[in-house]
């Protein structure tokens, strides 16, 4: 029964071309043959049907240490590596410039706009920080020409994330639409995203190796959750990041990916 | 018909040239106190020479300037009569041998040497030699002099005595240079008359009715003065390598500010919009009553596009991005960064962000999803600032680390590697700079002496912290993330 008037209802607005205003209703979106920026991680790309969506709002959100900078620099280096030109838009000065050019990232093509590494302790600094990072991100995302843009949310405390006005990201996704830039954000937990975008919200830790009393960083376990209605695409990902030597005289860390590591990052799964 | 003209000394070669540029547009600049003209065609303007010299005379004196003229047939004639007789000299064509006969030959050295002042002049060089004898056989000043003192001791005075030489044998005893020199003695012309351009000023200027203040009003200016300079580069096919905004303010002080553009741009827009924005960050002290806006031209831009490769933001659209940003973040914040050759713990450069074109893998990557992919590696956050933290430590392995900061909360430790002593720069002389941060967290040249340890804390991060030796005190460097 109820079936049945669901579907004298949906020919109801049918007839008076009133269902495309449902957000169920929308087709998918098309995926052209350019439509993605791959982000470098094969599992991560086959699980997003080819990389971030261009023209789109997308986010990257997880808590500390669950993989975000490491997966934001993957997409970078992969977008300078195809030519593209990537944006930094720093909010409060986090780049480690090793671990960037580590990942492999081409810095003739990147951009880094650097913020005011301000204190947290006081709310009106981290505001004011917030505010012209995101000035900045509209400025690079009006100037056109980037492959990819990236704006660093991940330490904004969520009141101050919070307190930023709806209207914001809608412009932000406005002036991306109908470009080639694939925006992404990252934050510490799901901010905001467009209907075409994608969330990959993060989980993850450290892995340590080594014995009970020399223990060593041995990488990181990063655990994606992609949530993209729109784009039909969904699933979980495990992808292992492996710690890299920063020229310690004592080297500890930049151990290669251990067998079970490597199994790891080839068990994915696409869907549901 | 060629008219020379030869300045008193100490004359403006400014106004020489302008009253030059009044009569003929053919004229070739020959020193800062001689100039030859074309004057053919005047005589339908003025009357027969000896009206045109006078009104050369009129124009140059109304100018303030003491000249004298010479017209003859040829150049070569005008400029030796003009060296040697005062007044107004009139040579009918075909008279010059016998006009130049009686005229000591001394007068060839200046000619084919070229006066020495002529060299160090700046706008005004000939785009050539300005000796006569230019590109048909030049002497140098050491040369010249030579022949001077041959012909001396051959007993010959005049340029007449010069000129009925046999030719054959001047060139069998001096050469190329003495037959040369006959030439001149008899009036002949080397070259012919080598126009000088006359250098184009892209400049524009208003005097302003009412002194404006603030850069709105301004930018409307700015606007009206750009727009007709760009269209005059578009002309010219010259795109702007160094824009000039000279403010003259009420004060009566000037503000002056140029801009180097990274390429050749003359996109009125742009231009408009890099000026502003650089008043912007270094505005006028008072109001403004004159403006001038000048730029330096440079052969324009020849851009070929690709069909393969995504389109790079041209100079333009980057000049004005990152004029922007260095406007809203502050100056050396955005740009790419560096890696430089150092232990230090976070050190790096910044360089201006300059794309160029380079091959990629492909266009796009349809469907190749990382087709060269690179290992996944743990990157760190880092505090550019390192945060103070408290650590306690039990046998000698920190045991738990907590901040005041907001945020890191930090806690129990669970896991921990380390320690690895670091240090560096301590040769460096402390005494003079550097802000002396623990752990060498200060600036470049600072000495460091640190153990780092990477630790997980109870609130499931893993942060990278130290212990500064020289201060004994502990800091959080940054986050694995």
């Amino acid at each position: 029964m109820a079936n049945i008037a669901l579907a004298v209802l949906e020919s109801a607005l049918r007839d008076r071309k009133l269902d495309r205003t449902l957000t169920t209703a929308l087709p998918p979106l098309e995926q052209g043959d350019d439509a993605c920026a791959p982000t470098g991680v094969a599992a991560i790309d086959a699980c997003l049907r080819n990389g971030m969506p261009r023209g789109q709002l997308s986010e990257v959100a997880g808590p500390r240490s669950s993989g975000r900078t490491t997966l934001l620099l993957q997409m970078m280096a992969a977008a300078t590596r195809r030519g593209e030109l990537a944006a930094f838009v720093d909010t409060f000065d986090r780049l480690d410039v090793a671990s960037a050019e580590a990942a492999g990232v081409d810095f003739g093509r990147l951009l880094w706009v650097r913020g005011q590494s301000v204190s947290a302790a006081s709310g009106a600094p981290v505001e004011w920080a917030v505010d012209r990072a995101l000035k900045a991100l509209n400025l690079v995302l009006q100037a056109g020409g980037f492959g990819l843009v990236a704006i660093d949310l991940a330490d904004v405390p969520g009141t101050a994330l919070r307190r930023l006005p709806i209207t914001t990201w809608l412009r932000v996704q406005r002036t991306v639409e109908g470009r080639d830039t694939a925006c992404v954000l990252v934050t510490p937990e799901p901010l905001a995203r467009s209907a075409g975008g994608i969330t990959l919200t993060l989980t993850g830790h450290t892995l340590w190796t080594g014995s009970r009393e020399r223990p060593r960083v041995a990488g990181a376990d990063m655990h994606l959750r992609v949530v993209s209605p729109r784009r039909r695409v969904g699933g979980e990902v495990t992808v292992m990041a492996r710690a890299v030597d920063e020229g310690l005289t004592d080297v500890a860390v930049g151990l290669p990916p251990s067998p079970k590591a490597t199994a790891d990052h080839r068990s994915f799964s696409v869907g549901g | 018909m060629t008219g020379a003209l030869y300045a008193a000394a100490g004359s403006d070669p400014d106004r020489l040239v302008e009253v030059a540029r009044e009569f003929s547009p053919r004229i070739e600049v020959c020193g800062p106190r001689e100039i030859t003209l074309d004057l053919s065609g005047l005589a339908r303007l003025f009357g027969d020479a000896r009206a045109i010299a006078g009104e050369l005379r009129r124009t140059a004196a109304d100018r303030g300037l003491q000249v004298r003229i010479a017209i003859a047939g040829t150049r070569t004639a005008a400029r030796l009569l003009v060296r040697h007789r005062a007044g107004i000299t009139i040579v009918e064509p075909g008279d010059e041998a016998s006009a130049l006969a009686p005229l000591p030959h001394d007068l060839l050295t200046g000619l084919t040497s070229g006066p020495p002042e002529v060299r160090s002049r700046g706008s005004l060089d000939p785009p050539q030699g300005t000796a006569l004898s230019s590109g048909a056989g030049s002497s140098g000043p050491a040369e010249a002099a030579e022949l001077a003192a041959a012909f001396r001791r051959w007993g010959l005075r005049t340029l007449g005595e010069v000129a009925a030489l046999p030719s054959a044998d001047v060139a069998a005893r001096l050469g190329q240079a003495g037959v040369q020199w006959q030439r001149l003695a008899r009036g002949e012309d080397p070259a012919p008359l080598v126009p000088a351009v006359p250098e184009e000023r892209f400049e524009q200027a208003l005097d302003l009715e009412w002194p404006i203040e603030g850069l709105e009003p301004l930018s409307f200016v700015l606007g009206r003065l750009i727009e007709p300079l760009s269209a005059h580069l578009e002309r010219r096919d010259r795109g702007a390598a160094v824009l000039h905004v000279r403010l003259h303010l009420v004060s009566k002080a000037t503000h002056e500010r140029s801009l180097q553009l990274p390429a050749p741009m003359r996109d009125a827009r742009t231009l408009r919009t890099l000026a502003l924005l650089d008043l912007e960050s270094h505005p006028p002290q008072a109001a403004i009553d004159r403006v001038v806006v000048a730029v330096d031209p440079t052969p324009a831009r020849v851009l070929q596009y690709s069909l393969i490769t995504r389109p790079l933001p041209s100079p333009e659209q980057v000049s004005t991005l990152m004029a922007r940003l260095n406007a809203l973040m502050g100056e050396g914040r955005c740009g790419s960064p560096a890696p430089v050759d150092s232990w230090r713990p976070g050190a790096f450069s910044m360089v201006p962000f300059a794309p160029v074109e380079a091959p990629s893998d492909g266009p796009g990557q349809v469907g190749q999803v990382s087709k060269t992919e690179a290992p996944v590696v743990v990157a760190l956050r880092r505090f550019r600032f390192a945060v103070p933290a408290r650590v306690q430590v039990e046998d000698g392995r920190p045991v738990r680390v907590t901040t005041e900061r907001r945020g890191l909360d930090g806690g129990r430790i669970e896991k921990c590697a380390g320690p690895w002593r670091t240090s560096g720069e301590w040769w460096a002389d402390t005494r003079s700079g550097g802000s002396g941060r623990p752990g060498g967290a200060g600036g470049e040249n600072t000495p460091w002496d640190r153990d780092e340890w990477d630790v997980t804390a109870s609130d499931g991060a893993t942060y990278r912290i130290f212990r500064a030796r020289d201060a004994n005190a502990w800091f959080i460097d940054g986050v694995l993330d």
